[in-house]
Formats: structure tokens, sequence, C-alpha cells
């Protein structure tokens, strides 16, 4: 269940994040929403922002299965930070790339689809596992709301068996594991990328 | 026979599997200046830092006044000084680097007189009075409150030399000191630097500065490679007949000649 | 809407707050002291020193906050460590953010010019007062954009200790939105009210970075 609503989380976050890098170079209302959108979801603690979600749907009588909501919510500030690493990165190529392109003729669609997006993306693979795995500890915070991911049900089997320790141990353990697979993966990509 | 300032023997040393210094003897003589040029990569700064022992030598002697410099010696055996020992060497040995390396979170005035407080044992007032002093002598007491990125790179250089200086080191030691400077400010470096040779201060000076070398320098050692081409009174510059000194030299007048 | 209903509940709402402020201060200031010993052993050269200390931040940063504070605060009587809610939260915040802090000080001791360092060493200063003198300092200069960075994330991460009964300020919300049964408002306005709390935080660190770096930069004028 961690894996699961972690994994959507990130399916549902990258492409809103780059959404809303996006909305951000349009105009000042853009601008405006992005700003917004991201000093929001970064401002205030993911405990709170997934009790808030919690308690609105239910508030406007929209019925939707707990997991759904858990992963819509890790989904949006998931894309709050995935548009500030892009924001980050694209800001790291040098604006002269951006002028030769155009020296050689090509218009702004073409630059941003053959100069500009496969640079940032590929630079920005590290932050990104990064963000995954501080993702896949936040979702943690989804037992709060009685999903049965992995805190959730070490939780329970405490609860039934009294060895807090032991339990837990093995939890903390299957969650260095998990973190270690992914930065070890972001590392190897990385890696892939900077020898062609 | 009077004692070398600098004595250096059969001087070795290895990075790795690559020898940068091999089979190096030099001496400096005390209040003179000798001036080490060479071509890029031929160990001039390796050999530098041997003296005061920031580049520990696999083999030879390296001594300043008579005395082995980071190694101690028992019964023919070497062994690595104390830090107590080394740091007291070092404190008569002053440095210069190419980078200034002025440490950017104290004023100009504080990089002169915080060694003087945790090496020389001075109280903060006896340290400042002192730290003005030699400010004052390399021309930028005014400057004596700005922090280093205040300072264009000939007035960093400046008190860079004065922190040395403050310590009254017995040596002076100067890797490349004008060459990370724009052109108009290397002359300001090199006043400094000649006022204090005409004082008596015995100097070992990397440069890539000729005019300098021919003007100041008692002694030129041509390096290459590793190895002492050349070593001799400055108008080798002008009269040598050895190829690879003349090479250099020709490379040099090239690109200075426009 | 009756704002009324919230008149009662000010005083525990302060005493959240305070909750709150309290927790993220202990926490930062332990994480500050226990991260720098940290730290200088994951850069000792010595390597039963270093492979602990790494070991130790891979750990702490593979695992949730909430797992440590569940395990400080549900497995600790198990070590004849009882403790209440409030100094296990503490314990369990110092201990996640030491691991992040350790290396925000390396990154910082690495940026320390080798030259710098050289330059102490020639002018014969021992090791020590090179150490607190330079590298010290220049560190912590370097670090300061991080730093500040990482304690507004920290102020955020307090709230996690609610779950395990420390009364701070989301602690107090959930419990008046249950009672009043305005549980969305009450947590809307909790994240606002977060909010602003970051922000204050986060102008306060930028300013305080631009008082701590403003010698590293070059004057505009002179
Ligand atoms: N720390 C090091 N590790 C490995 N090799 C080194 C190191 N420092 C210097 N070298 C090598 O030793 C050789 C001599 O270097 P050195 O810096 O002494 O030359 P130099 O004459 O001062 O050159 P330059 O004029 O460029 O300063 C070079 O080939 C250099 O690459
Ligand atoms: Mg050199």
């Amino acid at each position: 269940m961690t894996v699961y609503v972690s994994l959507l989380g990130v399916l549902v976050g990258v492409p809103i994040g780059i959404l809303v890098l996006i909305t951000g170079t349009l105009g000042t209302a853009g601008r405006l929403f992005t700003k917004i959108y991201v000093s929001y979801f970064r401002g205030v603690p993911l405990l709170v922002q997934l009790l808030v979600l919690f308690n609105f749907l239910p508030w406007i009588k929209f019925d939707i299965s707990a997991t759904a909501a858990a992963v819509t919510a890790l989904g949006l500030i998931t894309a709050a930070y995935v548009s500030e690493i892009l924001r980050g990165t694209l800001h790291s190529i040098p604006p002269g790339q951006s002028e030769a392109a155009a020296a050689l003729g090509y218009g702004p669609r073409a630059t941003w689809q053959y100069i500009l997006l496969p640079q940032v993306i590929r630079l920005s693979i590290p932050a990104l596992f990064n963000e995954l795995t501080l993702l896949l500890k936040s979702s943690s915070l989804i037992s709060v709301v009685g999903i049965a991911e992995l805190t959730r049900v070490s939780q329970n089997i405490v609860a039934t068996t009294f060895r807090p320790v032991e339990i837990y141990l093995v939890a903390a353990g299957i969650y260095i594991v998990m973190s270690q697979i992914l930065l070890t993966a972001g590392r190897l990509l990385e890696r892939h990328w900077a020898r062609r | 026979m009077t004692q070398h300032m600098v004595e250096i023997r059969h001087l070795h040393k290895r990075f790795g599997a690559v020898e940068v210094l091999s089979d190096v003897s030099l001496t400096a003589e005390t209040s003179k200046v000798l001036c080490l040029i060479g071509p890029s990569g031929s160990g001039k700064s390796t050999l530098l830092r041997c003296i005061n022992f920031l580049e520990r030598y696999e083999a030879g002697d390296v001594r300043v006044e008579g005395e082995l410099v980071g190694y101690e010696e028992r019964g023919g055996q070497r062994r690595l000084a104390s830090g107590a020992k080394l740091r007291q060497q070092r404190r008569k040995i002053g440095m210069v680097f190419q980078q200034f390396n002025l440490w950017p979170h104290m004023t100009a005035i504080g990089n002169v007189a915080d060694p003087l407080i945790r090496v020389r044992g001075f109280s903060k007032a006896q340290a400042r009075e002192r730290a003005l002093a030699v400010l004052e002598k390399v021309g930028l007491a005014a400057k004596a409150a700005s922090y280093p990125a205040n300072l264009s790179g000939g007035q960093q250089q400046r008190v860079a030399i004065a922190r040395a200086l403050a310590m009254e080191p017995h040596l002076m030691l100067f890797d490349e000191p004008t060459s990370a400077l724009d052109p108009e400010l290397v002359g300001e470096v090199l006043q400094v630097m000649r006022a204090l040779a005409s004082e008596g201060m015995t100097m070992v000076v990397v440069t890539h500065e000729m005019g300098f070398a021919a003007g100041a320098a008692d002694k030129i050692a041509f390096l290459d490679k590793g190895r002492i081409v050349q070593c001799g009174p400055p108008d080798i510059l002008r009269k040598s007949d050895e190829p690879r000194l003349r090479q250099f030299l020709q490379t040099y007048h090239e690109r200075n000649d426009f | 809407m009756d704002l009324s209903i919230v008149v009662p509940y000010l005083g525990l709402l302060a005493s959240g707050f305070g909750y709150t402020v309290f927790c993220w201060l202990a926490g930062a200031l332990g994480a500050m002291a226990l991260g720098l010993p940290i730290a200088l052993l994951r850069m000792s050269p010595v390597r039963w020193l270093r492979i602990p200390a790494v070991l130790y931040i891979e750990a702490i940063r593979g695992t949730p906050l909430l797992l440590i504070a569940f395990l400080i605060y549900g497995g600790g009587p198990a070590f004849g460590l009882l403790l209440e809610p409030l100094p296990a939260g503490i314990l369990a915040l110092a201990l996640h953010a030491s691991a992040y802090f350790a290396e925000i000080y390396r990154v910082g001791f690495n940026a320390v010019p080798r030259g710098h360092v050289e330059a102490a060493a020639s002018l014969g200063m021992s090791p020590v007062a090179t150490f607190l003198r330079v590298q010290l300092p220049e560190a912590l200069v370097a670090v300061t954009p991080s730093m500040v960075n990482a304690l507004v994330v920290l102020s955020k991460e307090t709230s996690i200790l609610s779950i395990i009964s420390v009364p701070d300020l989301t602690y107090e919300v959930q419990k008046m939105g249950i009672e009043t049964f305005a549980s969305f408002e009450s947590l809307f306005a909790l994240a606002i009210g977060y909010w602003a709390l970051v922000s204050v935080i986060s102008t306060l660190g930028a300013a305080f970075e631009r008082r701590v770096t403003f010698h590293i930069h070059a004057a505009r004028s002179q």
C-alpha cells in the first residue's frame, strides 16, 4: 500500500507539477496562481494538508475512497515540489542556449521541445528521485486517516502483539531499504545519462 | 662559511607514480631574493610548498636555518615531526599564495591580527596595533575595516602579505603572487615585494614576471620537468645558452610582446 | 458561520501554539548540537568512525519521522525509557533532523577552500585554532541558506508530533474541530495559520541570511 500510494502520488504529481510550471510562464494571472499554489503546498505541514483534504471532501459532500483522497493529496503536494525543482533546473540552463537556438532560427516551441525540456528533465533526475524518497516517507502520515499502509499496519500489529520495538524497527528497516533502492536507482540513471 | 637560510639537498617528491621533483638541490641565502621560474607543471609550487612542509617529500633534506623541516631524525631514523614542532618551524616561514587565501569572514585587520592572537599569544589590543602598523606598511591602513570581498585583488594580496609579515618571519615564500591579478594591479604588489627585498627580507619567489625576476632577484633557478636545469645570477636570463631556458624565455616574450 | 464558538478555545490554541514553537526550537537546537559531531565523524579519515556515521545518517533519513516518534514513545519503555509525549517528541524531532543537519554541515566544511586551511597552517596555527577560527565560521556562513531552509521544514514537521498526543497547535485544533463539529473550517484555518507562521519564519530567515553573509558579497558600490 505504501508503495502503491507513493507511486500513484508521483504519477499524479509530476504531470501536474509540469502544468503548474508552465502555467507560471503564462502571464500575470498564471504566475500568481503558480506562486500561491507552490507557496501554500510548501508552506503548510503535510499532515495538516491531509487532514484538510480529508475533511474537505465530506464537507462538499463529495464521496471518494480514502485511498483516492490520499493519492490526490500526495499528488498535489508533490506537484508543488516538482514544479519548484524543474523551475530551479530551468534557471540553471544558461540563457545563451536559448539565444543560440533563436539565432539558428528555432521558434519558442521548438526551443522548449528540443533544447530546454530534455535538459531540464535530465538534470532534475537526482532531485526528483530525492523528492520521491521524501514522498515515500510522507506517505506514513496517511496512516492517521486509517489507510493500511506500512506504518498503520505496524501500529496494528503492535496493538495485538505488544512488541513495539521489534515491529517498528522492522518497519523502519523496510522504509530504509526502499529509500536506498530509490536513491540508488536515481544515481544509476544520473550516471547513465552523464556518460552519454 | 655562513649558514644558508634554506638548504635543499637531493629532494625527491612524487604524487602517486609521477615524480614531480627529482634530485633537486638548491640554496637560498639570508637577505637575498631567489626566484623560481619554469614552465607550467614543472614543479615550482611543489618545491616551494616543500619548504614549509605543506607537501611531504619522500627523500632528501629541506633545512631552514640549518634545521630539518617537518621531520625529526634520531639515530639515522626519520619520522614526522610533532605538530607543535612543525607549527613552531612554520612560524618563521611566511607564505603568500596565488589565490590570496584571505579568510572571508574576517576584515583585513582581523586577518592580520587573528594569527597573532592564536599563534603568538598577543593580546587583542597588541595584535590590532601590530596589524595596523603592518597594514600601513603595505599601504592599506585605510582599508583595515574592509572585508576581503570589498577589496581589489591587489589589495587582497597586499593584506595577505601583511598577514604573513606580521608574524615576523625570517623567510618569505611567494607562490605566483601576481598571477591571479588583473594586469593593472600587478605593479602595486610587486612594489611592496621590492620594498621588502630592499629591507633585507629573505625571499623565495615563484613568478612568471620576468621583469621582476631580472630586477629584484639575486639568484634565479630555472626548473623544467621537476629538475633544476640552470641556476645562477639574474643575467642568465639574457646570457644563458641553455636551450630549454632560451625556449622558455622565447615563448614568454612572444606571449607578452603582442 | 459563527466565530464565537472559537472563543472558549482561545486559551488552548495559544497553549498549542506555544508547544509548537517550543518543540520547533528545542528540536532545532538539539539537532544542531547533535549534527555537528556526526558530521565530523562522517568526515573522519578513520574508517570505523566514518562508517557508523554514514549508517546513522542513512538510517535516520530513510525512516519517517512518525515512525521514529512511535519507536521512542511506544518502544522506549522496553528500554526503560519512559518518556512523556513532549520529551519523546522533541527527542524524535532532534534525532530526525540531526541526520539532515549533519549532511548540511558536511557540505559546509567541504565548501571551505583548501587554501584557507593551508594559509592557517603556514602561519603556524594549530588544528584546533584552524578549526575554530577558520573552518567552522566559514562553514557556518556557507550553510546558512540550507540551514534556514531546514529550519523552515522542521517547523512544519512539528505538527507530526500531535499524533503521539503532544498538545501542539495541530492537536488542539483537531480536538476543537471535533468538539465543535466544524472540523474542516478549523483545519483550514489551521492550514492558513501554519502558512502564515512558515512565511514569517522564511522571511526572518532570509533577513538573517543576508546579515550573516553580507561580507562575502562584494559591496555594490564603494
Ligand atoms: N596534489 C597533487 N596531486 C597530484 N599531482 C599533483 C598535485 N599537485 C601538483 N601535481 C602535479 O605535479 C606537477 C607539478 O605541479 P606544480 O603545481 O608544482 O607546478 P608549477 O610549476 O607550480 O606549475 P604552475 O606554473 O602551473 O603553477 C604537475 O604535473 C601537477 O599536475
Ligand atoms: Mg604553481
